[in-house]
């Protein structure tokens, strides 16, 4: 509960990692290359390529990707931009279909130069998906422009890749991440401790977005100090993908498949994502066995990919995890 | 071994019923030219139209290259697989092509491979014949048009009396006469069926009663599976247990991971099963659909004399399984809205989001202003929250 020291907080009726999204490509945290590069583009806006973003999670990919449409496209941005997430259906058919009806509904008018698709997590499409793509990326370049959004710009296909300018976005540093928080907790007229702040992004591992959600989060207790933030860190869904591995080391097969198909049915955590947490809690357990572990995962993570229902796979894995936890 | 092979005829003159469309095409091949129109062997299944195609290349001395329709399902597939053949025949001897299931190219997403095989068949440089079930379909006219057709009719009823008789003497096994004409009856003219179904009969498992195989359900099929007294008996059931791979599969899962079984024993079945679900997606991936033949011998590796495992249809608790059938519904439902406010996947949004929103919401500093009909299960996952 909130510190009783504490004046009552204000009630925010937004997400601040919204409220605080930069509209500006300038007013980006630290992607000044990235940023600079940009704006050199724009210079002739008619002639911009298709960009391609790639970059660890929470450095300001999708916020540069919004930025851009909002300057190029101005108020009208939301009606000229088809934004597409791993959550959304990208089988190869609902991809053309999609994107083909976008691009069909209201034709350029004159206030915008193109219209804009932003293809977020493009990394977790198929590679066939992603060759269907590269067709219509080409039958479409009259009239709109694509932005590509990779944490692992390895898995993206050569030709997408060579279709785009491609940006790589760093890692924003620590320093730069506190400042920004704390020019949040100004704002807010939230109290906090640096040690609180430093305690955040190392939960957060350098993503921003992460840490703004964690920061509001804790802030909702009281102070952002370090037990604070403790308290609320243990709350991302990382931690239960962490307690699946754990479980299941120990054996506990029935109860780390029931902790995980809540995760995956009830919350709707991607297959792919249960693993990239899973394979990430693996190293903070100081199991031994650790290359072992990780050999499993990859072993399942193949698997769910080539199989055809990733629930059996996954229960695979935690059983086979279950027989090197002894 | 199963019947339906061990008494294939091995000569076009042992095969029952249809002498018209044997002779027809024992003088198609017989005066084949090139430029001879391609033949379309129509009739239902298990009647002999693989087995007559198969004979004749054999008596003609063909070398009998069979595709069925996932392997023609698109454009450079045909070209692929086709050309050579169509090319320079003397390095590969003397062809024929026995292109099966040809009704079943389409209703795919295999656009172009029809128009290109119509393209081969109409200056065919080797005969080629073609099997369908059902010409009826408009998508087949092309093909008609560019083939003659020779129809096969369903096995008479006497026919496969005399025929089943002689194979039950041969075998040494015996069938009451109610119990033949019933086998006959059934199988509708389908020879193979019949022959599959009188092996399971005489096999004794339920042997003589009003239940084949062919007709478990799944339910059933499972169980006999696992209480098969043996290996070759536990093979017969998972061979007739004619259902969706893919139920076929899941029926097995959810049996499995339900059933209480020793660590090492669970996870031996749950590889077994891994192993099957992989050669399941990659036959859709490929529409590679005659490696199915391969997912009945990978499942058989689930048998163990006197295995506790017994049929179960949900592979969850009930406390699970309403909670994610009635939270979880709406769960989703929420996060895919927020998430697309947020410019975010639903599974980022429930890992990073949504339990830091339920903190703030919990502690009245947010207010989302989210409709009405979330607020029980907000309820909920906010005292689900330490």
């Amino acid at each position: 509960m909130r510190d009783q020291a504490n004046l009552p907080m204000p009630i925010s009726n937004v997400m601040w990692v919204e409220k605080y999204r930069p509209n500006k490509l300038s007013d980006l945290v630290n992607q000044k290359d990235v940023v600079g590069s940009l704006k050199q583009l724009f210079k002739n806006t008619s002639e911009l390529p298709h960009l391609l973003f790639s970059g660890s999670a929470g450095v300001g990919k999708t916020t540069a990707a919004l930025c851009i449409t909002k300057e190029i496209l101005g108020d009208v941005w939301k009606d000229y931009t088809l934004e597409l997430n791993a959550s959304d259906e990208r089988g190869i058919n609902m991809v053309r279909e999609r994107v083909k009806k976008f691009s069909r509904y209201a034709g350029l008018d004159g206030r915008i130069p193109f219209k804009i698709i932003i293809l977020d997590e493009a990394d977790e499409m198929t590679s066939d998906a992603q060759t269907a793509l590269r067709r219509i990326v080409e039958d479409t370049a009259k009239y709109c422009r694509f932005i590509f959004i990779a944490n692992n710009i390895s898995k993206i296909i050569a030709p997408i890749q060579s279709r785009c300018a491609v940006f790589k976005f760093t890692t924003i540093s620590e320093q730069e991440v506190i400042s920004y928080l704390k020019e949040i907790c100004k704002k807010e007229n939230v109290k906090f401790d640096e040690k609180g702040l430093e305690t955040i992004n190392s939960y957060a591992e350098g993503d921003l977005r992460h840490s703004i959600n964690m920061l509001q989060a804790t802030a909702s207790l009281g102070t952002v100090n370090e037990s604070n933030v403790k308290k609320t860190a243990g709350l991302t869904k990382t931690k239960d993908a962490g307690q699946v591995l754990k479980l299941a080391l120990a054996g506990k097969i029935t109860e780390a498949r029931n902790k995980m198909i809540e995760l995956i049915k009830v919350y709707g955590m991607s297959e792919s994502d249960f693993l990239k947490y899973m394979n990430r809690e693996s190293y903070k357990i100081k199991n031994v066995k650790l290359s072992e572990i990780l050999e499993i995962i990859a072993k399942y993570d193949y698997r769910v990919i080539v199989g055809a229902n990733p629930e059996i796979q996954l229960s695979a894995l935690l059983a086979e995890l279950g027989k090197i936890g002894k | 071994m199963m019947w339906a092979e061990k008494y294939r005829p091995q000569a076009i003159i042992d095969m029952v019923g249809n002498e018209e469309a044997r002779v027809s095409l024992i003088e198609w091949i017989d005066k084949w030219k090139k430029g001879t129109k391609p033949i379309l062997l129509v009739g239902q299944p298990g009647i002999g139209k693989t087995t007559l195609a198969v004979l004749v290349a054999k008596q003609f001395g063909y070398d009998l290259i069979s595709l069925n329709a996932s392997d023609v399902r698109n454009k450079e597939q045909i070209t692929h697989v086709l050309g050579p053949l169509l090319g320079s025949t003397t390095v590969l001897g003397k062809p024929l092509i026995f292109v099966d299931e040809v009704d079943g190219i389409h209703g795919r997403s295999d656009y172009g491979g029809v128009e290109s095989l119509v393209k081969i068949l109409k200056e065919p440089t080797v005969p080629i014949i073609l099997a369908a079930n059902d010409d009826s379909s408009t998508k087949m006219r092309s093909i008609k048009k560019a083939t003659k057709t020779i129809k096969l009719r369903p096995i008479p009823p006497r026919l496969l009396r005399i025929y089943l008789g002689d194979i039950l003497s041969k075998e040494g096994s015996k069938l009451v006469e109610s119990s033949i004409l019933k086998l006959v009856v059934e199988s509708r003219g389908d020879i193979r069926s019949m022959l599959n179904t009188a092996q399971l009969r005489t096999t004794g498992f339920e042997p003589q009663t009003e239940k084949s195989f062919e007709t478990l359900n799944v339910e059933d099929g499972v169980n006999a599976f696992f209480k098969a007294k043996s290996y070759d008996e536990a093979k017969l059931i998972m061979y007739s247990l004619s259902i969706d791979p893919r139920e076929k599969i899941n029926a097995f899962y959810s049996s499995i991971i339900t059933s209480s079984l020793p660590k090492d024993e669970m996870l031996r079945m749950l590889k077994v099963l891994s192993e099957a679900d992989i050669i399941y997606g990659k036959i859709r991936a490929t529409q590679e659909w005659r490696l199915l033949r391969y997912l009945d011998s990978i499942l058989l590796g689930l048998y163990k004399a006197d295995s506790p495992v017994r049929y179960s249809r949900f592979n969850l608790s009930w406390p699970l399984l309403n909670r994610l059938m009635w939270d979880g519904k709406t769960i989703k439902k929420l996060a895919h809205v927020l998430a697309k406010k947020m410019h975010t996947s639903v599974s980022s949004f429930s890992t990073f989001y949504f339990p830091y929103m339920l903190l703030c919401m919990k502690n009245k500093t947010l207010d989302l202003n989210i409709e009405e009909h979330y607020d029980k299960v907000i309820q909920k996952e906010m005292e689900l929250i330490k």
